[in-house]
């Protein structure tokens, strides 16, 4: 194991925030003389992927293991990467200062589309061969993992697996192969093959494209199923986490108080492939907040998940814990709000005396829209919602829209510039003449992504010029006074949607973006489409066809070799439902909808105790 | 009725790869050790209630120090030793505390009270730098004013009061060692390395400093100087 420390420490004299890239950390666990490195990289910088729990969840139960070291790796910033290069110094990790090529394995998260060309950045500086075809023995194994595996295939090429689905287990598993195989002195192929094997490894170089359908060989199975950790309360959420020196974004201590989420929001990627729900119990979200915040010494914890408002038991973890807390100055928030009077109340009892701003997401401008995407929130709530907030005190509320939803007409969008104005006219009506100067509804629009594994995987995404007409529509329709409008770069939203839908031959497109420059393309003043345009002009890939093409039902699409256990059966009923603007209910408030992912053994939905929708 | 509070003073310092910490997040990470610690820390009043801490004047990012100071104020008692044993064991090791003392409730914050600081700024180059560093340095100081250019304002510094004592300048195994002694002002502090960067430029050199250290800060009391424990 090289240091790379004596060499690194000169550069930081000359590169914004050094304390990115120092380490000794509260928590970090240095094992220098470990048998077996894992570096788990966020391809990000370290302020956003400190923030990314699955890290933290990883790193601790890699830890579990003797003789193995788990060491965090974060793309340097663009000054870091210039001195590292200048210097001949390859990319390190944090805990040893160990060049990444000398870890047995490199864990990569596939977080968001736009990360995609800091992977390849990470894997040249780290002087890793950019294709598994072009590794050698001596190279480090390359994993993949997280939200974008669904669709692995646009970077499928760069990674000698993608683990699909939870980790907690699988990552144990995939070690324990990795090191058998080392310690017999199997050969790349051999330990690839005993990857495939594992259940919800994908090992895109036993797969090949025969006609539009990737086609298995060498016993790799024909459909890969995604790894479902059957109860989380099988392992406690981290409660040692690293804490972080520098100002990270949310910057608290998280505890995960549930997983998964069936409220089946059609154009909702995470809500089809992160099924069942799994609750953790009360007894066990105390306990690990407790012990969170006494080993971490923040002071501020988060509980999340995907829908935290959902918990069974919310209101009796919020009551335990404001209790425990009282007096000590440290506080309990929630990542995200339902848009019910629920949530208001829970919002009163979280903020004491602060009220900095509450966020919904309404996501649509017309009921029948809202129907189409299966959001069940009818105008009525939002207005009692924003009447409570408001009388309560709040005087800031931020609403979510999307366009180009499937179905959307202009009167939808006009719609959403009308509820806007309801929501102020009622927001208004509860506030004090003397303050509403300082009264404010910020609205932020995207443009809808189709995304794999959804209902509306089969749709078309709007065009750029069609985007832009329809932001000029909902422009005219927004009341101008009291309103912040901003809306995410269409350019964005299109490399978006070529990213997340596009088969294997999209992956020389990234190549080539990144040979041309494209670097942290999710940071606005960083994104330059042009380099992606002329990327896909090289390639020869229509990313239109990609983007903005419906498909046929019958279309072999480039992840169905990937199953997230929610059956393509389903999606079609809840494509046809949407057609017709039917909601489908919530499976742990009624009855099983059929999705299908509670099929395989050990799999099903774990409530700690009664929801009430 | 207002309870009663017990100032406890931190004596730690910041040094090896934690120099390249901000202000900002040593102040985190020393309030984030003091919980660990689980010290009986007092809480602010009102709508954004925290814990009772207060520091002493910022180090930029870079600058090592090795007697850094700040005030956490407790609800109960503890003996200084006990809270010097639990915030070690709680505080990274480049953070570390060495020395606790309470403080009594009427004297004056830190930052207003410790005006007098020592530095150490260590440069590369052996006996002929230390020479004629040490004239380069002499004119400056001969000059009286010393001018700063800070974010496109101009800061003139008045040396016979920013520097009570005149620099040392020594030769150390290879190195040239600079032992600065700066009062800070309501005007601003001298930056150490900016002051030596001027006297280097002056004798044609550039980009020599190794290190910057603050080794000390005083409190300066009708005259003398103290140690503020």
């Amino acid at each position: 194991m090289t240091d790379l420390w004596t060499r690194i420490a000169p550069l930081l004299e000359n590169v914004e925030r050094p304390g990115r890239y120092v380490d000794h950390e509260w928590g970090a666990i240095v094992r220098r003389d470990a048998g077996y490195r894992v570096a788990l990289v966020y391809p990000d910088l370290y302020e956003i992927g400190m923030a990314n729990q699955a890290l933290q969840i990883l790193y601790g139960r890699l830890l579990t293991l003797p003789d193995v070291a788990a060491e965090r790796v974060f793309l340097p910033w663009k000054d870091m990467t210039e001195a590292l290069r200048a210097a001949g110094l390859p990319l390190f990790t944090l805990e040893t200062c160990t060049p990444v090529a000398e870890c047995d394995l490199v864990g990569i998260t596939l977080a968001y589309e736009l990360t995609y060309s800091n992977i390849l950045e990470t894997l040249d500086l780290a002087g890793i061969p950019l294709r598994a075809v072009d590794r050698s023995e001596a190279d480090s194994l390359v994993i993949g993992g997280g939200p974008c595996a669904f669709n692995p295939e646009p970077m499928a090429p760069f990674f000698d697996a993608v683990l699909v689905g939870d980790g907690e287990e699988a990552v144990l598993e995939i070690v324990a192969v990795h090191r058998a195989a080392k310690a017999r002195g199997a050969s790349r192929e051999e330990t690839l093959s005993a990857l495939a094997a594992l259940p919800g490894v994908y090992v895109p170089t036993l797969y090949h494209n025969d006609g539009n359908k990737m086609v298995a060989t060498g016993g790799a199975p024909a459909q890969v199923r995604k790894r479902v950790l059957g109860d989380l309360g099988t392992f406690e959420s981290p409660v040692c986490p690293v804490v972080p020196f520098m100002d990270v974004v949310h910057d608290r201590v998280a505890i995960e108080v549930l997983r998964g989420c069936a409220r089946g929001c059609r154009f909702c990627q995470a809500g089809m492939v992160y099924r069942p729900v799994r609750e953790r119990t009360p007894d066990a979200i105390v306990r690990d907040t407790t012990a969170a915040l006494a080993c971490t010494g923040y002071e501020e914890v988060s509980l999340t998940s995907l829908s935290t408002a959902d918990h069974s038991c919310l209101e009796e973890v919020l009551r335990r814990l404001t209790r425990r807390l009282e007096g000590t100055g440290v506080g309990v928030s929630l990542p995200s709000l339902r848009v019910d009077a629920f949530s208001v109340g829970i919002a009163r009892l979280l903020g004491g005396g602060k009220k900095t701003g509450l966020t919904f997401a309404p996501e649509a401008g017309t009921q029948r829209l809202r129907d189409v995407i299966n959001k069940n929130v009818t105008e009525e709530d939002l207005i009692e919602t924003v009447t409570k907030a408001f009388d309560a005190g709040w005087r800031r509320v931020k609403l979510y829209f999307m366009i180009g939803l499937p179905t959307e007409t202009d009167e939808d969008i006009t719609g959403i510039g009308e509820l806007v104005g309801r929501v102020l006219t009622a927001a208004r009506a509860v506030t004090p003449p003397a303050e509403r100067g300082g009264m404010k509804v910020a609205v932020s629009v995207s443009t809808f992504v189709p995304k794999a594994h959804t209902p509306f995987q089969w749709e078309a995404q709007i065009r750029l010029e069609e985007v832009r007409r329809r932001q000029t529509v909902l422009r005219a329709a927004m009341p101008r006074k009291g309103v912040d409008l901003s809306y995410h770069d269409p350019n964005v939203s299109f490399l978006e949607g070529v990213l997340a839908r596009g088969g294997r031959e999209v992956a020389d497109v990234i190549e080539a973006a990144w040979r041309a420059g494209a670097r942290f393309d999710a940071w606005t003043e960083e994104f330059d489409h042009k380099k992606w345009d002329a990327a896909l002009a090289e390639t020869g890939v229509d990313g239109t066809t990609i983007a903005n093409r419906e498909r046929a039902l019958d279309e072999t699409l480039p992840w169905q070799h990937i199953s997230a256990g929610v059956t393509g059966a389903y999606l079609k009923i809840e494509r046809e439902r949407a057609r017709s603007a039917t909601p489908t209910p919530d499976c742990t408030f009624d009855g099983c909808t059929g999705c299908g992912v509670c099929g395989a053994p050990g799999v099903a939905n774990v409530l700690a105790g009664v929801r009430h929708g | 009725m207002a309870e009663t509070t017990f100032r406890a003073r931190v004596r730690y310092g910041k040094t090896g790869p934690l120099r390249h910490l901000s202000h900002l997040e040593v102040v985190h990470a020393c309030e984030r050790s003091a919980r660990r610690a689980g010290l009986p820390y007092a809480v602010t009043k009102g709508f954004s209630p925290h814990m009772r801490i207060a520091f002493g004047p910022a180090l930029p990012v870079g600058t090592a120090g090795l007697g850094e100071y700040y005030d956490v104020w407790l609800r109960s008692y503890v003996p200084s030793a006990d809270v010097l044993a639990s915030l070690v064991v709680a505080t990274p090791e480049n953070l570390a505390p060495v020395a606790v003392n309470y403080a009594g409730e009427r004297e004056a914050s830190l930052t207003a009270a410790l005006t007098i600081a020592r530095y150490q700024v260590v440069v590369k180059g052996g006996v002929g730098l230390t020479e004629s560093l040490t004239g380069s340095l002499a004119a400056i100081v001969a000059e009286g004013v010393f001018a700063v250019d800070h974010k496109g304002k101009q800061k003139v510094f008045e040396l016979a009061s920013t520097l009570p004592k005149e620099p040392e300048v020594s030769s150390v195994e290879g190195a040239t060692v600079v032992n600065l002694t700066t009062r800070m002002g309501e005007r601003g502090s001298l930056r150490p390395e900016t002051l030596v960067t001027a006297a280097l430029t002056r004798i044609g050199l550039e980009g020599r400093i190794v290190s910057v250290t603050r080794e000390e800060l005083l409190i300066e009391e009708e005259g003398s100087w103290r140690s503020p424990m």
